[in-house]
């Protein structure tokens, strides 16, 4: 069992996500893949925990779920709040700081 | 072999499911694609025999996060209308997919080159992990629980109501 296999999975979670976040405007879709990115650096933490012998980069991806929880808790507020505003959850459409840069 | 194999079973499921999480336009799809990408990620966390991390895994990205945010969405209960009109959705997942390849490769490359130099390939045990979460990482454990109540805080104070009105009038 050779650990490239897990590099590639790691390099293809955070290449989804990377996609997911650009290509579409549901801001539920953007906050998964904001979390698979941060997921897939989770698995080279540990991976490279294991290869190593240490146990810094299994304590640090401990840390980083902690991270992603609290992440995950702000955005989800934030969709809330953004989606009671304008029954919404297109990102094109929350150009506030865009248009009052445009009446300025 | 054995190891091989269940690791192409966790990798199906855990690529499969995100990519049905990008390409649905119903959110709760999309929902259940992160579900099953996370529970296959604690999958691979135990296949790499960190039970710890698998188990943690398990209980916060699964049974907190994954579950929190189908909660959201179904209480915000948004109907096709209020959904974003992607109509070049998939011509954009594709274009951003050829922009992403190459810095795929170089992440998978850059990553070989630092992994070559040392293989050694031992279990950390997770009395190994908490002896070091609290003697060499004590202080990144307090800077979290700092920041998780700070999160929940933020928080509420993003979704209370009270801020709403106000923010109507000057939408």
């Amino acid at each position: 069992m050779t650990s490239n296999l897990f590099f590639l999975l790691a390099t293809f979670l955070f290449s989804i996500g990377l996609v997911g976040m650009v290509s579409r405007r549901n801001l539920f879709v953007v906050y998964m893949s904001a979390e698979l990115m941060l997921s897939a650096v989770n698995l080279l933490l540990a991976t490279f925990s294991k290869i190593l012998g240490n146990g810094g980069g299994s304590v640090m991806a401990l840390l980083m779920i902690a991270v992603i929880a609290s992440e995950a808790s702000l955005f989800l507020a934030m969709i809330i709040h953004l989606s009671k505003i304008k029954r919404t959850v297109d990102s094109d459409k929350f150009t506030k700081l865009k248009e009052e840069k445009k009446n300025a | 072999m054995l190891e091989v194999s269940i690791f192409g079973i966790l990798a199906f499921f855990i690529i499969g499911g995100s990519i049905a999480m990008i390409i649905n336009t119903q959110t709760l799809f999309s929902a259940f694609g992160f579900l099953v990408a996370m529970i296959g990620l604690a999958g691979v966390f135990a296949l790499l025999d960190s039970r710890f991390l698998a188990i943690a895994q398990l209980m916060v990205s699964v049974g907190g996060i994954v579950v929190l945010s189908m909660l959201t969405i179904l209480t915000l209960n948004l109907k096709s209308e209020n959904l974003p009109l992607e109509p070049y959705k998939y011509r954009w997942i594709l274009l951003s997919s050829f922009l992403v390849f190459p810095i795929g490769i170089l992440i998978y490359t850059s990553i070989m080159r630092v992994s070559q130099s040392f293989t050694v390939l031992t279990t950390v045990t997770s009395k190994e992990a908490g002896k070091l979460l609290f003697s060499e990482w004590v202080l990144p454990f307090e800077m979290v629980s700092i920041l998780l109540l700070s999160a929940m805080v933020g928080a509420m104070v993003i979704a209370k109501k009270d801020n709403l009105q106000d923010e109507e009038e000057t939408l």
